[in-house]
């Protein structure tokens, strides 16, 4: 029983009798105590974090989700929470085995580039232009709002240095699909 | 037993002795035979309420699906609640029903229930009977239900009034349990009680 476990891993070589033994286990107990799964009250494995802030095991938290999928909530605050909303905790050391292979795979951390500020100005009022111009083209507007999305992405790497020539140059040819597009579309008319 | 409720168990049993209120005497636990599958539960009765000295036994059944699913838990000691059968000690909780939550453990629901006691629901009643006392008489629902605190669960009040009753219906040759509920369905009216037993 967990009870005997507790009392054999107790310090032996305390002078201050049985309060300070206990006090001691106590104190400790405290400090593994504020990682541990709120489910298996076992200190967490595959650790998971909710929105709210509280500590799972992953296999724990999946079993409370797969119990009640309707209605799927906190353990033990209540907040809303499901399986696509949870952070796993990478600590240092890794576990040394995982004997639920059968359970999927705890989900996977998010993690966004930082945002590049460098060239806003300049492909906000291009991404404007060009949308308007892929609205009013059917065929053709699939195809140049696509490209266009593409474009300001490898601009916006490029654009630290913001060289006035390379600018131009993006502009004139930007220029230059737009008179492509327009005789495009004359010849769909013609044709 | 699946691997995972018996742990758990160990743990809130570690938990719940170690805790102040088991210090304080208000909430005990032990376990029934080897198998983590049953467990006995004690509650004192809260301070300012008609169960106040009283100490009310409660079985609890641990679910193979535990923590997932919560334990089934029933007043063992007759109780006059309107949140609890006075017949069969079941219980009417939410926490212990679709309210459950995986982190609540054997500590918080035997605390719940404490606090169920001080703090009776009649609108979301478990025995109509006590319900509709609860609301329409509020005096004789604390009258009663301190005399069954008295009679079943070691409470101090000694309600010599009704004892007499009981014992006027016991003359009768009904049963002394029989005649407390059926006395106290009838608000301790002798005759309607009577009528009520005999026909």
């Amino acid at each position: 029983m967990a009870v005997d476990e507790e009392s054999d891993t107790s310090p032996r070589n305390s002078t201050g009798g049985e309060n300070t033994e206990n006090k001691r286990n106590e104190g400790r107990g405290e400090e593994e105590r504020a990682f541990e799964c709120n489910i298996c009250l076992d200190t967490a494995k595959d650790a998971v974090i909710s929105m709210c802030g509280h500590l799972f095991c992953w296999p724990c938290l999946h079993q409370w989700l797969e119990t009640r999928p309707n209605r799927q909530s906190c353990p033990v605050c209540k907040a809303a929470i499901s399986r696509d909303k949870v952070i796993p905790l990478y600590g240092r050391g890794g576990s040394k085995e995982d004997p639920r292979e059968k359970l999927p795979p705890r989900p996977q951390g998010q993690r966004t580039e930082p945002e590049n500020t460098g060239a806003f100005s300049n492909f906000g009022f291009d991404g404007g232009f060009q949308m308007s111009f892929g609205i009013g083209a059917f065929p053709f507007g699939l195809f140049a709002s696509t490209f266009n999305f593409g474009d300001p992405v490898i601009r916006g790497h490029g654009a630290h240095g913001t060289n006035p020539a390379n600018l131009e140059d993006e502009r004139f040819l930007s220029q230059l699909f737009l008179w492509v597009a327009i005789l495009f579309i004359f010849w769909l008319l013609v044709a | 037993m699946a691997n995972i409720a018996v742990q758990r168990i160990k743990r809130e049993l570690k938990e719940v002795l170690n805790s102040d209120e088991v210090a304080r005497c208000s909430i005990h636990v032990e376990l029934v035979g080897e198998s983590f599958a049953e467990l006995k539960g004690e509650i004192a009765g809260p301070p300012d309420t008609p169960y106040e000295g009283a100490r009310f036994q409660l079985e609890i059944k641990i679910p193979e699906t535990y923590p997932f699913n919560p334990p089934k838990v029933r007043f063992v000691t007759k109780i006059w609640h309107p949140n609890v059968s006075s017949v069969t000690g079941a219980i009417c909780l939410d926490i212990l029903k679709h309210q459950w939550a995986a982190a609540m453990t054997l500590r918080t629901v035997l605390l719940s229930l404490q606090a169920l006691l001080a703090s009776p629901e009649p609108d979301d009643p478990q025995d109509a009977v006590v319900a509709r006392q609860c609301k329409d008489k509020p005096q004789i629902f604390h009258l009663t239900a301190q005399h069954w605190a008295n009679a079943y669960a070691g409470g101090p009040s000694i309600n010599t009034d009704y004892e007499n009753k009981i014992r006027r219906l016991k003359d009768l040759g009904v049963t002394e349990m029989n005649a407390r509920a059926s006395l106290s369905s009838c608000d301790w009216d002798l005759e309607r009680a009577t009528e009520q037993i005999f026909s």
